[in-house]
């Protein structure tokens, strides 16, 4: 039941290929936080809305989309006592795949003191799409962290089931060079039929994991635990680490319990984009 | 008369085997009925409430969640090759954990599992998470491998069968129906996951993450986890 992209060989037409490559670094500033470096080619550009108290940067892929043999990579770093929040424009659409793995790989560092927010919008993997995602944090002792990846697989809206693609997904998250929260999944074949079973999703087509990292965490499980639905579950992992794990039946689902949450943890400052 | 012997045909049963029977079988005092791996949720949520949907859920956990990643625990412990090796696999174990109670489940068990691994067969076993604890002592006393690999995993199975033939509750025939329907994924996990390491463990079982979470609030409930 596993699923193998169609592999081409070298002679065969090779369509053009999006290739993105992103490097940002904030510092704090007397006024707060400030880009400290920047660069960015091919498909992978960054706007920085105006915020106070922080970067805000929109991570926004020009090719629209990932398919097979695309390849993006975020390389960021959050300076001591900086805060940098990364988003998204819009969706990430993970497209059918015509020939090899679109592969997407983030790396971030989040310094002594510093804050970083990982709040990209959701993935929305295609009918045979072919996507591997990394994305590994490395943070300071007392570095805070957001983060949620929020999934959806199929086009619920067009009727389409995942009856044949594959999606690899791994999250690392390292404190102090030490292992903290570490998570993979890999869907491959039919995934929707995978979905219906009742310790997956039990048909749902929506998933997201939360991973908050701050001194408060504990303080905050209770309220984050009353306002999830019975496919939803808060963990405190350690003193300060609050894991959420969430089912929804579509997207539209999965956001009505994750905006508030959201909101809750990031202390209302959710970027503007997601609620356009 | 005394009958003369046939000796080639008697064949001396392993006490490895017999010593990995009694390691992970159902009366190795490590308190395994006290935790229900989330299981006491789903059975409350109605997800599992049959014979078939108990096989649906122990089989995914089997296939694509904490099944298949404790196989490759207990099979990189059986790999690792001094201490430093092991605290680093401890340290990626406890990381992979989705909820505290699966936490606390593999620490007590594997705590207990070590000392009474220490007491009575005097290996040099620290404490560590349970498929940690479990892939050392094979190690250090050579024992099979695969089977032991495959008897860790029907111990597992075989305990969450146990507890939902009280919590749903199931007859005893339908649970251990279940359980012999799950002995080939048992072997058959133990054998493919030969070989790997933590980079190739994954989870696909997101709702039995939930339950495991969701169980730390459950009210009433019988089980630790």
């Amino acid at each position: 039941m596993t699923y193998e992209p169609r592999q081409i060989s070298a002679s065969a037409a090779q369509p053009p290929r999006a290739v993105g490559h992103a490097v940002l670094a904030v510092k704090k500033t007397e006024a707060g936080s400030g880009i400290d470096r920047l660069r960015s080619s091919g498909a992978l550009k960054l706007l920085f809305p105006r915020r106070q108290n922080a970067v805000e940067a929109l991570l926004i892929n020009t090719a629209g989309g990932v398919t097979g043999g695309d390849q993006l990579h975020l390389q960021a770093t959050v300076g001591a006592g900086a805060n940098l929040c990364l988003t998204t424009q819009a969706a990430e659409r993970a497209y059918r795949a015509q020939a090899d793995i679109g592969r997407v790989s983030s790396h971030l560092q989040v310094g002594p003191g510093a804050c970083l927010h990982w709040l990209p919008q959701e993935l929305i993997v295609f009918e045979g799409a072919a996507f591997h995602r990394q994305l590994h944090i490395d943070m300071a002792d007392d570095a805070r962290l957001l983060l949620v990846e929020p999934i959806i697989f199929g086009r619920a809206a067009m009727g389409e089931t995942l009856q044949a693609a594959q999606f690899f997904d791994q999250i690392s998250i390292n404190r102090a060079g030490q292992p903290l929260y570490h998570d993979a999944i890999r869907l491959s074949g039919a995934i929707q039929q995978q979905l219906n079973h009742p310790a997956v999703a039990a048909g749902g087509t929506a998933m997201a994991c939360v991973v908050y990292v701050a001194p408060d965490a504990a303080a905050r499980v209770a309220q984050i635990r009353a306002g999830l639905p019975a496919t939803g579950g808060a963990s405190l992992l350690g003193p300060d680490m609050l894991v959420v794990r969430l089912v929804a039946p579509d997207g539209f689902g999965l956001r009505q319990y994750l905006l508030p949450l959201l909101d809750q943890l990031s202390g209302n400052t959710l970027p503007v984009s997601w609620r356009l | 008369m005394i009958t003369p012997m046939t000796t080639a045909t008697i064949t001396p049963t392993d006490t490895g085997l017999l010593t990995l029977a009694q390691w992970l079988g159902p009366g190795f005092p490590i308190g395994a009925f006290a935790f229900s791996h989330g299981l006491e949720t789903a059975i409350a949520s109605g997800w599992v409430h049959d014979g078939p949907s108990l096989h649906s859920w122990l089989g995914d956990l089997l296939h694509h969640g904490s099944g298949r990643g404790d196989a490759i625990w207990v099979w990189a412990a059986i790999a690792a090759t001094d201490a430093g090796a092991l605290a680093q696999l401890h340290a990626l174990a406890r990381a992979r954990m989705p909820a505290a109670e699966r936490l606390r489940e593999g620490e007590m068990q594997g705590a207990a599992f070590a000392r009474l691994v220490r007491q009575v067969w005097g290996l040099d076993l620290p404490d560590m998470l349970l498929p940690l604890a479990v892939g050392r002592a094979v190690a250090l006393s050579g024992l099979p491998q695969d089977q032991a690999v495959a008897l860790y995993l029907q111990g597992f199975v075989a305990n969450l069968v146990s507890a939902a033939v009280r919590l749903v509750p199931l007859g005893q025939t339908t649970g251990q129906q279940v359980l012999a329907a799950l002995a080939p994924t048992c072997a058959q996990i133990a054998a493919e996951t030969r070989g790997l390491g933590p980079d190739d463990i994954y989870s696909n079982s997101f709702l039995a993450d939930v339950a495991a979470m969701r169980h730390e609030t459950q009210e009433p409930r019988l089980f630790q986890s």
